[in-house]
């Protein structure tokens, strides 16, 4: 092979090394990208003066007055569409059967689709469900609905070979030369003035329980049992696992066959898939020791805590190992002994590093689902007080990820919701790794200056 | 462990002979105390072992092994009832498959980069992106794969196709033939004359153009079905093996001593040529665990699949078409289970566990070799997997 090719093949070989680790980089991209963007969505938003209703009305929160002039002005220009449509349902009683029969059809439809927007009509009797007493709260949703108010999704067969093709059809043909033949270039001319949108920093998306199965309202009972099952899985697991690394690295003999045996055992540990883990604490947990009647915090905190044991210990084990050996032998040269000088010098010399190994294995810990499919996760349900974790199941936000949005009624209309789920998790689970990180670079820098 | 808190100063230099003694059995005790803890930690996974096992057993008393491993049949609320699991089999196999052939091309060239080509300072900036792309949660990849992938490849599924095709191809064609027309100029005339390289050149890369259109146009021509298919999946958990294939294979990669790169340079190979026929070769053992911890990770994901698979317990016709909706053995699990543990003690319930006993093995082999193959000295001792 000649020179020059070798160099071109060299030179292709790094070009190859650099693409893949852009791969590797946009895919992160291409992963983050939405969630932050969309999930930030969540909470800032433009809401509509039907978000405010809701949250004076529901949870009292804001200036009620304010929002009842705002409703005032925001139905002035209701009315016009009200207005109407009743007209036009008077002039429908003139028509013929068949002509009533089918117009009175494609009405009704246009009735419910207005009622997604703007909530009840007046004289509607008070819906039962929450999320038809109001109309849309979000504006990027508003304008999804507006489009369905105003356009007819059909389905297209007119070529037998293919797949039906999605056509959207005006509903404004439909009502041609009748009197509702105005509200279609009203709505699209005056839905600023009926939903009146403003840009809305909405923390209580944070702090509140959701209401009607997630249609308003926020994560907070997801939050917390997220919460609760990462505390409680780091108690079970932290002193097994830092007591295990001490007897690992300070007390064990190598070249003992029980302590290799044990070694093996704790990486095949790490090794299991978590939805294993899940079946064993059904299996152990809950079917055999019965620490509850059935799923609960805390038998999801004990499963997650046989997860990341194996963490917990390679990390601490790490961190025992890379104290000076100097700091073990001026302890004992002092004349403290074995358990003494571990106590008050290597412990504490090795601590950063543990709490490194500590905070990555919450992170872990809180974003594990499979384990609390069956353990602790429950898709409907309220804030779990602190004393009835040993037997309640508690939502989470892994398991309610899921939930929306594999299992929801209505995906797609809550799709900011899943987004702002996801989001919090990605965030918290980062913010704990990003906290490991610092730690770590505080030891390193320790060391350094040691 | 009593005994050395008396302070230092009031005790005696002379330890008498009962103090002695109760030293030592104190000593004893507390070892014995930590070695206990040690092992029940250690113990778990034999519970784990156990547990599994005997909620596992029932199923094959009552239905034996052979539907079980060998039939395609997936009905456990059917009438009658039927528990063949093979195609599920098949499933997992497959979307690890596709993963492990999306990830490890791009995941052993990048642990590459990493340890021989970028300098330090770029090394320092690539670290956060493996480390974050480790720690998101499978979840969340999920949802990614479900509502932002899936949707995508189901309307432009052919773009998509077809594009990737030009992408992957193209680069790969233009190197192919500069290395061909290298090897058939040789082989012609014995003198690898420019000439001869050159029309060779040509000729194979307007026929590899060519292959690549032609090959394209039929990617293009696809019709995705479903967005959730195993294709879809196979991408995602690719992207998420990466992290533990790019860092177990770089740390292999590191640990291949200083002295044989350094030999190599010297007989005038260039970098190229020392990775890949000194330092490859020498980390080979290293790599494989990678790719075997690639493996483990893909095939125990549970939450990617159950939500972005589709669930459908078949094999695909033909049994290649990753653009079938597939399940897997985790997936089943997870989805079966909620409707299956009220009625405990039924061959549904049971045949959960002994998926679970299937996954649970399959990892410990796995995890077996790729312990036996660190501890052998593949990889630099100390380093953790």
């Amino acid at each position: 092979m000649n020179l020059a090719s070798r160099r071109m093949m060299d030179r292709s070989f790094t070009v190859l090394g650099i693409l893949s680790i852009l791969v590797m980089a946009g895919a992160l991209l291409c992963l983050l990208g939405p969630i932050v963007i969309r999930g930030v969505n969540a909470f800032v938003f433009r809401a509509t003066v039907e978000h405010r209703q809701m949250l004076a009305e529901k949870y009292g929160v804001g200036d009620r007055e304010a929002v009842k002039r705002e409703l005032a002005q925001a139905e002035q220009h209701r009315t016009k569409i009200y207005r109407m449509i009743s007209a036009y349902e008077a002039s429908l009683e003139d028509e013929s059967y068949a002509m009533r029969r089918e117009m009175g059809g494609e009405l009704d439809e246009l009735k419910d689709r207005l009622r997604d927007l703007l909530g009840p009509f007046p004289g509607d009797p008070d819906p039962i469900l929450m999320r038809e007493q109001y109309g849309e709260t979000r504006w990027d949703r508003a304008l999804v609905v507006k489009d369905e108010v105003i356009f007819r999704e059909e389905y297209d067969y007119s070529d037998p070979s293919a797949m039906g093709v999605l056509v959207h059809v005006p509903r404004a043909d439909t009502f041609e030369g009748t009197s509702l033949a105005p509200l279609f270039p009203y709505l699209e001319n005056h839905l600023s003035d009926i939903l009146r949108p403003r840009w809305t920093f909405y923390w209580r998306f944070f702090t509140t329980e959701s209401y009607d199965a997630h249609f308003f309202g926020g994560i907070w009972p997801e939050i917390l049992g997220t919460f609760y099952l990462t505390v409680g899985a780091i108690l079970f697991a932290v002193p097994f696992g830092v007591i295990s690394a001490i007897y690992l690295v300070e007390y064990a003999n190598p070249k003992n066959p029980l302590v290799a045996l044990i070694r093996t055992c704790i990486s095949t540990l790490a090794g299991v898939p978590s939805i294993v883990f899940g079946l064993f604490g059904l299996a152990f947990f809950i079917n055999e020791l019965h620490v509850s009647e059935s799923k609960s915090v805390l038998a999801g905190s004990l499963t997650l805590a046989v997860l990341i044991l194996p963490l917990v210990i390679r990390a601490a084990e790490e961190a025992i190992r890379a104290v000076p050996k100097t700091y073990k032998e001026a302890a004992l040269s002092l004349g403290a002994g074995r358990w003494r000088t571990i106590c008050t010098v290597i412990l504490p010399a090795a601590m950063p590093g543990v709490l490194t190994g500590i905070v990555i294995s919450m992170g872990r810990a809180a974003g594990e689902t499979a384990p609390i499919i069956f353990t602790a996760a429950v898709s409907a349900g309220g804030v779990v007080a602190l004393g009835e974790t040993l037997s309640q199941p508690t939502p989470a936000l892994p398991w309610n990820i899921y939930n929306i949005c594999s299992e929801h009624e209505a995906v797609n209309e809550i799709r900011h919701v899943q987004y702002g789920m996801v989001f919090t998790l990605v965030f918290l689970v980062l913010l704990l790794n990003s906290t490991a990180i610092w730690l770590r670079a505080r030891i390193a820098k320790r060391l350094r200056g040691a | 462990m009593s005994t050395e808190v008396t302070p230092f100063k009031r005790r005696s230099l002379t330890i008498s002979r009962s103090a002695s003694t109760r030293m030592r059995i104190s000593g004893l005790f507390g070892h014995g105390l930590l070695l206990l803890i040690t092992s029940s930690s250690a113990l778990l996974i034999i519970f784990i072992f156990y547990y599994i096992i005997r909620e596992a057993l029932p199923f094959f008393k009552i239905r034996g092994f052979v539907e079980f491993f060998t039939q395609n049949a997936w009905h456990p609320v059917g009438n009658p009832e039927e528990f063949g699991a093979l195609a599920i089999f098949f499933g997992s196999g497959m979307v690890t498959l596709g993963s492990i052939i999306f990830a490890v091309p791009i995941g052993v060239v990048a642990a590459a980069c990493l340890s021989d080509i970028l300098p330090f300072s770029l090394r320092q900036l690539t670290k956060p992106i493996i480390e974050i792309l480790a720690a998101i949660p499978s979840v969340a990849f999920g949802f990614f794969a479900l509502v932002v992938l899936a949707p995508l490849m189901q309307n432009h599924g052919g773009l998509i196709l077809g594009g990737s095709v030009w992408v992957v191809g193209l680069p790969l064609l233009f190197l192919a033939s500069w290395i061909g027309a290298e090897f058939l100029a040789t082989r012609i005339d014995g003198k690898n004359l420019p000439t001869t390289r050159w029309t060779l050149r040509l000729v194979l890369s307007v026929g590899g153009l060519l292959a690549l259109w032609y090959v394209a146009g039929i990617f293009g021509q696809m019709r995705v079905t479903s967005g959730t298919n195993a294709l879809n999946v196979s991408l995602v958990l690719g992207i998420m093996a990466l992290p533990t294939i790019v860092s177990v294979s770089e740390d292999a990669l590191q640990s291949v001593r200083r002295e044989l790169r350094e030999g190599a340079y010297a007989l005038g190979a260039t970098r190229a040529e020392t990775m890949m026929w000194v330092v490859f070769p020498a980390a080979r053992s290293g790599i494989t665990a990678a790719i075997i911890l690639g493996v483990m990770r893909a095939i125990g994901e549970t939450m990617v699949v159950w939500m972005a698979a589709g669930g459908a317990e078949q094999i695909p016709t033909p049994w290649y078409n990753f653009l079938e909706p597939v399940s897997t053995l985790t997936a089943t699990i997870a989805g079966e289970m909620g409707e299956a543990d009220h009625v405990t003690g039924s061959a549904r319930y049971h045949v959960l566990f002994c998926m679970a006993l299937v996954l649970l093995t399959i990892s410990f082999v796995f995890n077996f070799i790729s312990d036996r193959i660190i501890g052998k000295g593949g990889l630099a001792k100390g380093k953790s997997a």
